[in-house]
């Protein structure tokens, strides 16, 4: 029985994959999954999952509670090293390399990919500490001062925290903090920013100025963004992956395609909220 | 009326006797034990300032020029008029409440030794009141600008003392060769990096200072001739003292003022540490004392002036003084009969003695602090250390998992050790296998910091398991190293935390005997310590000693004294602690 449906949902990406080729001219690939499975003990996480996420474009990965899509995104910056039960089998490629290969340094990897969590996590600093705080481990030695203002602007933080840089980071709204994180994320210029439901702890007036910074962020990186909020895929992403139980891709293809007419008929009712 | 009867009848009614009951003994039994430990400390308090001998007058006299011009300033930066009122109600109403009671019990049920009513009512009554008047005067603006400035008096001349004390002890000719060409290099060098932003003068200035300090312990051997004492602590201390209050004044915006803040309390202190001799008091106590009270005083009087917000506050340090000489002449002038207290300036700057009156802690204070200051050091870094490793390094399952789970329950077992096993084993390890010798100052630190070491790693194991995992995860996907995160998101976080565990363990580490005993501690020294590994006694074996005593004034007087020396020095240590406690929780 699963056997063939994870062969209906591989048909389905091949099929996928296909119509990808025609916007693959444009966009290079930023991020590749090749026969990914996760486990957590016996548990499988992730199901053979195979995508490719283009650069410099928002991608979304959708899908109900426990489909993996978390499980997906901390493949990446292998932050699923931390939790010691965790097995990873398949390959991640990130510029044309495999994450999990053995001479990959998880901690290397991880300067070059900036993760965004669901709930705000400033540290306990000032907001020029926080915002410097990658460029301090990484031992940087230019203008620090002009790299915080740089990201925070890219943040869209730096007109309402200007005139308090040396003031907690704990003390800003939750929008702020999200904001502050995501400018704490983009001061070391990484190429991709991995956001894991960024919004769903927050206010929408928060929400949605964190969506129109997606938008822009897309100028410059790569955005792989896991959300539970339907309408928020829609308006925000290029592309759309849909994760259903099991930890299976389901679909995945251009945005406007999944939202207007999915291949298949379990995106239709998950998104149509039928199930999920 | 009717209808509300009706509704609550038909709601039918919950009983809450057990709760009531419950809430009642939880109340009586924690004020059995503060009540017990009162009056004990009341009459501990009687005995060591001989206030039984005290006539109605003197209290009354100091009563009114201290007691009730300092409540008049708590209450005036209070400026709460219902406040005034309460405070105003509780002594007076206590004044008659307290003497009727006292009269009516020595009348009817039996005579209270050593106590008349006007010192019940100083200590049930108006120690209280004040109490409570500070704290809410000390949360207005003039009270707060006023304890402030107490505060860095008392906190700087206590600061100076126990720097003071640490010298007779440690070397201070290697530490003016290791300031010398370690310190000030290396600093010197960090200053240039950070100015000019060069990375690399920053990265050498700490194996400079290494190195610097390194020759200094090889040439302390070959060098002979040395400045005096005097001018090597105003060089070493003084001076960098001095710079740092001038760059804190600098920092906000006026020059003349940094000059001043920073030299003036340097000229007095340079000074008054040539001048001291001339008093019997020792020059370089003198001079580091000066400069501690007197370059942070001179900061905040700055600032405070600066804010320009409740400046009479600064008043208040020449209100106490005042009204305790104004009180002192007239007590002269009236011929009436004042107490003679057993704690006085004699009793803690003298040694011990045969005859009462002439007994001294000095030495058993001075033990006391240095084996303090070492056991801090060591338990902080040890316990840091341990509880980062188990808490951060050690992986949560497999072999090694089980290895860390048996560590915890061993180490909690080990605070659970009674104190004299671990005096045996710093006589059997420290004293005689490594031959630290018995009852020195190295293994009586030595072995207070082992028996204390449990306390604090469980206590900053706490305290890091309660930084939330969020903070280790977004440094970690920052691309941060394990040791990176530690330092720079666990560890400040933590630090509050660690630092509760690690003053309850120090309270505990300070009042401990029987190690002390088993490791052969003399009781009783005449001379204080002048190096690690000379002997030394510590104030709860002095005032065991004198317990044992036949006179009774030892038993009574000296002893008093004693305990209240040991809990000032106590509660200064754990307030010094929590204050940098509170200054890193409000710096998160």
């Amino acid at each position: 029985m699963s056997n063939t449906e994870s062969s209906d949902s591989l048909i389905t990406t091949d099929v996928e994959t296909g119509s990808n080729e025609q916007t693959a001219t444009t966009d290079r690939t930023a991020v590749a999954a090749r026969d990914l499975n996760v486990f957590y003990g016996d548990e499988q996480a992730i199901d053979d999952v195979s995508m490719e996420i283009p650069e410099k474009r928002v991608t979304a990965l959708i899908g109900p509670s426990g489909c993996g899509k978390s499980t997906f995104l901390r493949c990446i910056n292998r932050m699923n090293d931390m939790i010691e039960v965790c097995r990873v089998e398949g390959d991640v490629e990130f510029g044309g390399k495999n994450v999990y290969d053995s001479d990959v340094d998880p901690v290397a990897l991880r300067r070059k990919i900036g993760m965004v969590f669901q709930k705000p996590n400033p540290f306990p600093k000032s907001i020029r500490d926080n915002v410097a705080y990658g460029l301090k481990i990484q031992g940087y030695d230019g203008d620090v001062d002009e790299r915080v203002e740089k990201s925070l602007k890219g943040a869209a933080l730096w007109d309402e925290v200007k005139d308090q840089l040396d003031s907690s980071g704990l003390d800003l709204s939750g929008g702020q903090q999200q904001r502050l994180c995501i400018a704490r994320a983009i001061a070391p210029d990484p190429e991709v920013i991995l956001m894991d439901e960024p919004t769903s702890a927050l206010d929408p007036v928060a929400a949605s100025k964190i969506e129109d910074l997606i938008d822009d962020l897309a100028e410059e990186y790569t955005v792989i963004i896991v959300t539970h909020n339907m309408q928020q895929a829609a308006r925000i992403s290029d592309r759309t992956a849909v994760f259903l139980t099991g930890g299976r891709l389901v679909e995945y293809d251009d945005t406007t395609k999944i939202f207007e007419d999915p291949e298949e008929q379990r995106v239709e009712d998950y998104i149509t909220g039928k199930f999920g | 009326m009717a209808t509300d009867n009706a509704n609550a009848g038909g709601f039918g009614e919950v009983s809450r006797l057990r709760g009531v009951v419950f809430e009642y003994l939880s109340l009586g039994a924690s004020v059995a034990g503060l009540v017990a430990l009162g009056v004990l400390l009341v009459y501990v308090t009687i005995d060591a300032f001989d206030l039984a001998n005290a006539s109605p007058e003197w209290l009354l006299t100091y009563f009114l020029t201290l007691v009730v011009p300092f409540l008049a300033f708590c209450l005036y930066s209070a400026n709460d008029p219902t406040v005034t009122r309460r405070a105003l109600g509780a002594l007076g109403g206590g004044l008659v409440a307290v003497a009727a009671l006292f009269t009516a019990i020595e009348a009817f049920v039996a005579q209270i030794p050593r106590l008349s009513w006007q010192l019940a009512y100083l200590f049930v009554v108006a120690t209280p009141v004040t109490a409570y008047l500070a704290y809410v005067g000390s949360r207005g603006r003039v009270g707060a600008v006023g304890f402030g400035l107490m505060g860095r008096l008392v906190g700087g001349a206590a600061l100076g003392l126990a720097v003071g004390t640490l010298f007779l002890v440690f070397d201070p000719l290697v530490w003016f060769l290791a300031y010398t060409l370690g310190v000030v290099p290396a600093v010197a060098l960090y200053a240039y990096g950070a100015r000019r932003s060069a990375p690399r003068a920053v990265a050498a200035a700490i194996p400079v200072g290494l190195v610097g300090v390194v020759v200094a312990v090889v040439l302390r051997g070959v060098v002979t001739t040395y400045p005096s004492d005097l001018i090597i602590y105003a060089w070493t201390l003084a001076v960098p003292i001095a710079i740092a209050g001038w760059r804190v004044v600098a920092d906000r915006g006026s020059r003349a003022a940094a000059v001043a803040a920073g030299g003036v309390p340097l000229a007095v202190a340079v000074a008054g540490g040539f001048l001291a001799g001339g008093f019997g008091v020792p020059g370089p106590t003198a001079l580091i004392v000066l400069v501690t009270v007197g370059v942070p005083t001179a900061v905040y009087v700055h600032r405070a002036i600066d804010e320009g917000d409740g400046v009479v506050g600064l008043a208040l340090p020449v209100l106490l003084v005042g009204g305790a000489l104004v009180g002192a002449l007239v007590v002269e002038a009236w011929g009436v009969p004042a107490p003679d207290p057993w704690l006085d300036a004699g009793y803690v700057t003298e040694s011990p003695s045969s005859t009462a009156i002439e007994a001294g802690l000095y030495p058993a204070i001075v033990g006391s602090v240095i084996i303090i200051a070492l056991v801090a050091v060591l338990s902080f870094v040890l316990g840091v250390g341990t509880s980062v490793f188990l808490e951060e390094y050690m992986p949560e399952s497999g072999v090694l998992g089980s290895l860390t789970r048996l560590l915890q329950v061993n180490i909690a077992n080990l605070a659970a050790i009674p104190s004299v096993v671990y005096g045996l084993l710093g006589l059997g390890l420290f004293a005689n296998l490594l031959g630290f010798g018995l009852g020195t100052a190295v293994t009586a630190s030595l072995t207070l910091s082992l028996l204390i070491l449990p306390i604090t790693i469980i206590s900053a194991q706490e305290a890091i398991r309660s930084v939330p995992d969020d903070l280790r995860r977004g440094s970690d996907a920052m691309g941060a190293t394990r040791w990176q995160t530690t330092k720079n998101v666990v560890l400040p976080e933590a630090f509050p935390g660690i630092l509760t565990g690690t003053i309850l363990a120090l309270g505990r580490a300070i009042g401990e005997t029987a190690p002390l005993l088993m490791i052969g501690a003399a009781t009783t020294v005449f001379s204080a310590p002048d190096s690690l590994f000379s002997r030394f006694s510590a104030m709860p074996m002095q005032i065991y000693a004198w317990a044992n005593f036949p006179q009774a004034e030892f038993r009574y007087g000296v002893v008093a004294a004693g305990v209240i020396t040991l809990l000032i020095i106590l509660i200064g240590m754990n307030g010094t602690a929590i204050l940098l406690r509170n200054r890193a929780e409000r710096g998160n």
